[in-house]
């Protein structure tokens, strides 16, 4: 573990770290103290003194170590109040969440040391790196795209296009909802929506847009998929099964 | 017949850079019945482990799959004139195990366990496609829920999410741990 490589009194760096559970399961280890019945004012005094020996705290990145010590330092306060009823002590002891929290986060880095060993195993093992000549369509990676790669593809498109006299507007009026409508129809009637073929298909740039912020709209609404196979492609488009038209229309 | 039916299928697996499903392999040997096909799978498994080769046959991502001997690494890499894959970051690990044990799961949730914010974190494994978003959770602020992907599974070498350690096992290992230090 990388925590151990520190030497107390040495410089301190919090960057070992990976955050103040990870900076607490490490004293509770170096005290040597029961991580069940942690003893909150003995920890609470290791915790402050390992950031006061740091000059500098950079709130960027290590704000969580500061709410970590002022959470210390409530529970220990917590704990010197005289308790009103003594009998409910085990239910309502105010370290039980930072202790779950402290379980829970020990189990992950076991788990993660785990994951560590995994990888060093697989990063040694190497495979065919060649793709076959021709993927069938099923295997083809697909990924769900942000609206930033539609946004993308459309700059694409729009370049294109350039060239063509695409860009007068003429006085029609498009509205977003008829379009919609026109979209959904589409799918309804074939299972996947070629969005590149489908623009081309507009007569002017204004419907090309108005479809275009259809898409967004759709796939906000999570009616649509849209998948873009990589960068500059077209992309597919078709309807979710569990898709609910009411939500939007 | 047998015979024929394994060295058929170690054609398939070949020339698969994806991890090739059991399923896919009957789709293809429209041929031969599914218990055929498992059977020869199994005897394909059981040469694969019985040789040394230089590959070995592994079991990834819900497929099969061929991938060099770990062993022989050093060579691959003087081939590939690669000096050395690089490995995630421990922050990366860390919610990676969060995500796959917890899943669907949502950035804040993350975040809980960890005790630090994970958003760069989040954002990288998305960039590496380790993990994906699946949607949104109902709840106030509509946040996004991840889930980790198949390539995630072949990253680490599990079959499926039912390979990673068991909670057991992980009880097992803090044992001993705790054993070490006293």
């Amino acid at each position: 573990m990388e925590s151990s490589d520190i030497q107390e009194g040495y410089q301190v760096k919090l960057e070992v770290f990976e955050g103040p559970l990870d900076l607490l399961l490490y004293l509770i280890k170096k005290k040597k103290v029961d991580i069940h019945d942690i003893p909150i004012a003995v920890i609470t005094r290791e915790y402050l003194d390992y950031l006061e020996k740091k000059e500098r705290i950079n709130l960027d990145r290590e704000a969580e170590f500061l709410l970590m010590a002022a959470f210390l330092i409530y529970l220990k306060s917590q704990m010197l109040l005289p308790r009103e009823q003594p009998a409910l002590e085990e239910t309502t002891d105010p370290r039980r969440h930072l202790i779950d929290q402290l379980l829970e986060y020990q189990k992950m880095k076991i788990t993660s040391s785990l994951l560590r060993q995994k990888e060093d195993e697989q990063l040694r093992r190497w495979l065919r790196p060649f793709s076959p000549p021709l993927l069938p369509s099923e295997e083809e990676e697909i990924l769900e795209v942000s609206l930033f790669d539609l946004a993308e593809c459309f700059y694409f498109l729009m370049k294109q296009k350039e060239n063509e006299n695409f860009k007068t507007l003429k006085g029609r009026e498009v509205s977003l909802e008829k379009k919609m409508q026109e979209i959904l129809t589409l799918l309804e009637r074939q299972p996947v929506l070629d969005f590149l073929d489908y623009l081309k298909t507009q007569d002017s740039l204004e419907e090309a847009l108005v479809a275009f912020f259809c898409l967004l709209e759709l796939v906000k609404a999570r009616l649509v998929i849209a998948l873009q196979e990589s960068l500059f492609q077209s992309i597919k488009v078709w309807l979710r099964p569990d898709h609910r038209f009411e939500e939007v229309l | 017949m047998t015979q024929d039916l394994k060295d058929i299928i170690e054609a398939l697996i070949f020339v698969s850079t994806e991890p090739l499903s059991a399923e896919r392999i009957k789709e293809v040997l429209v041929d031969f019945s599914a218990e055929e096909v498992d059977k020869a799978l199994e005897e394909l498994k059981l040469r694969y482990q019985a040789n040394n080769h230089g590959i070995c046959l592994v079991q990834s991502a819900g497929g099969f799959l061929f991938t060099t001997r770990a062993e022989y690494d050093p060579y691959v890499r003087r081939l590939l004139q690669i000096e050395r894959k690089t490995r995630l970051s421990q922050a990366a690990l860390e919610t990676l195990a969060i995500i796959a044990y917890h899943q669907p799961i949502t950035n804040s949730e993350v975040a809980a366990i960890r005790g630090v914010d994970s958003t760069g974190t989040l954002k990288t494994l998305l960039e590496k496609k380790l993990i994906k978003i699946v949607g949104r959770k109902p709840t106030p602020g509509r946040p996004l829920i991840y889930r980790t992907t198949d390539k995630f599974l072949m990253y680490f070498g599990l079959n499926s999410l039912d390979d990673l350690p068991s909670e057991e096992e992980i009880a097992r290992l803090l044992e001993e741990k705790d054993i070490e230090q006293t």
